[in-house]
């Protein structure tokens, strides 16, 4: 398998092409699937002033905002999800970050954290209409989008088989028995478990790598919606779906949840388990 | 995968306490990376840079970061007579990771793209030895590392990487100093 990686979204994305084509085929087929990942870092950064999350988190009440068809698929897909969880999954919860350090703050004042359905409604393919001050960040479920993304562009390229692994959500086609590693928990250098992926994904949350202690209190890049509180608990939840943008977005109701039998994933053919 | 598999994966995270796994995996030899970041290059001529006290000063300014070393690694891509850019060499050391990569700019200063050459984790102890990492940059595939295609793909939480996002930065800064004159 040929691999290549890029900074994106934050983290390391990796692709890795199984297939005997010469160089320039293969870097032509690279290019297409970095450029999926950059498009979609583009649209849903929270950081870039100009990304279309950016331009949601800064418009009034009653405004309508030009979308991207893939930040309208994001949001659709979170809506839902947070409909199916009951809240568990809201990326609504923006604001929260921005208070715990884990993002900066679009501009003043910060917004109370409402859930997202409250903050924005989708007014076709490639327009919502924001409906109260709120903060919205897709960090949990756009890094999932943006695999499902690469893989769609190596598919269309013609690539037979193929792994995209962004920061540890990652998504197989046309590979059997594919063996992943899951990292343990307690100790994030070494393997805590392994299984084998066939054409599917997996994804895994867990506050070993964002935890951190100021003064008395632990925070988190993960949050419980249900609480507002960051999630501190030493262990992971992984899932595996279908598309790894269900994947990436499952795992915060896994953690937030605290169970791994929760109905929406059973809504969405995924599974999950927690280390 | 059924889901009466993910039972069994508790036990197995239970069970497998023991093994410490060093991941490594090569991605690009140097050489290779050239010829990813300008395909159209017909040569690469080795062009390091030397900042001088100033221009750190500067760097530090436009990048809002230390400016680190007054030494980097850089390779002019030509095409014929036509300078096409730059390929700039760096690495960076987070948690536990050690991260080569290679930046591409073009001859006025813009970032053109940026490739990890190598990713590298194992106890922050090993990665802080200076001669560890000496050995370890600069390696291509085929050189003794453990690389790529035994290894499996890692699954967990995200590892951030603003320290190769900051080294880019800096390595933009480092760019518009030395190339807009």
């Amino acid at each position: 398998m040929k691999r290549r990686a890029q900074p994106w979204l934050g983290t390391l994305v990796e692709i890795g092409i199984a297939d005997d084509a010469g160089d320039d085929v293969l870097n032509h087929q690279f290019g297409l699937a970095f450029a999926a990942v950059a498009h979609v870092h583009r649209m849903m950064s929270f950081h870039q002033r100009d990304s279309d999350v950016s331009r949601i988190n800064r418009a009034v009440p009653g405004e309508l905002v030009d979308i991207d068809p893939a930040t309208a698929e994001v949001l659709e897909c979170a809506l839902r999800l947070e409909d199916i969880s009951g809240g568990l999954f809201d990326v609504g919860c923006a604001p929260l970050l921005s208070a715990w350090g884990y993002l900066p703050a679009p501009q003043e004042p910060r917004p109370a954290p409402l859930p997202a359905s409250r903050v924005l409604q989708l007014a076709g393919d490639t327009r919502v209409e924001k409906l109260q001050s709120g903060w919205i960040d897709l960090g949990g479920i756009a890094k999932g989008y943006a695999v499902d993304a690469a893989i769609k562009a190596l598919c269309e390229s013609g690539v037979r088989a193929a792994c995209v692994n962004a920061g540890g959500d990652l998504r197989v086609y046309g590979i059997a028995d594919f063996p992943v590693a899951i990292r343990n928990p307690r100790r994030p250098t070494e393997e805590g478990a392994r299984l084998h992926l066939s054409n599917e994904a997996l994804a895994t949350s867990g506050s070993y790598f964002s935890g951190r202690r100021v003064g008395r209190r632990d925070y988190s890049a993960l949050v419980d919606t249900r609480h507002g509180q960051p999630v501190t608990r030493s262990g992971s939840a992984s899932v595996l779906a279908p598309t790894c943008m269900l994947a990436d977005a499952l795992t915060k109701v896994v953690i937030a949840g605290g169970s791994s039998n929760h109905p929406a994933l059973r809504a969405c053919a995924a599974t999950a388990f927690v280390l | 995968m059924k889901p009466a598999h993910a039972a069994s994966f508790t036990t197995l995270a239970v069970a497998a306490t023991v093994g410490h796994t060093a991941w490594a995996t090569q991605y690009l030899s140097v050489e290779q990376a050239q010829r990813a970041l300008f395909p159209e290059a017909t040569a690469f001529q080795p062009d390091d840079w030397q900042l001088t006290p100033d221009q750190m000063r500067a760097v530090e300014r436009l990048a809002h970061l230390p400016a680190r070393s007054v030494h980097w690694r850089v390779f002019a891509a030509q095409r014929g007579d036509q300078r096409l850019g730059y390929v700039i060499l760096d690495d960076v050391v987070g948690k536990f990771e050690l991260i080569s990569y290679a930046v591409a700019v073009l001859p006025d200063a813009r970032i053109k793209q940026v490739e990890i050459l190598a990713y590298r984790e194992s106890h922050g102890f090993e990665i802080r030895s200076a001669a560890w990492r000496r050995q370890f940059v600069g390696k291509t595939a085929g050189s003794g590392i453990e690389i790529g295609n035994g290894i499996a793909n890692i699954s967990g939480a995200t590892l951030s990487c603003t320290h190769v996002t900051d080294g880019v930065r800096r390595i933009a800064a480092v760019a518009q100093v030395m190339l807009k004159k």
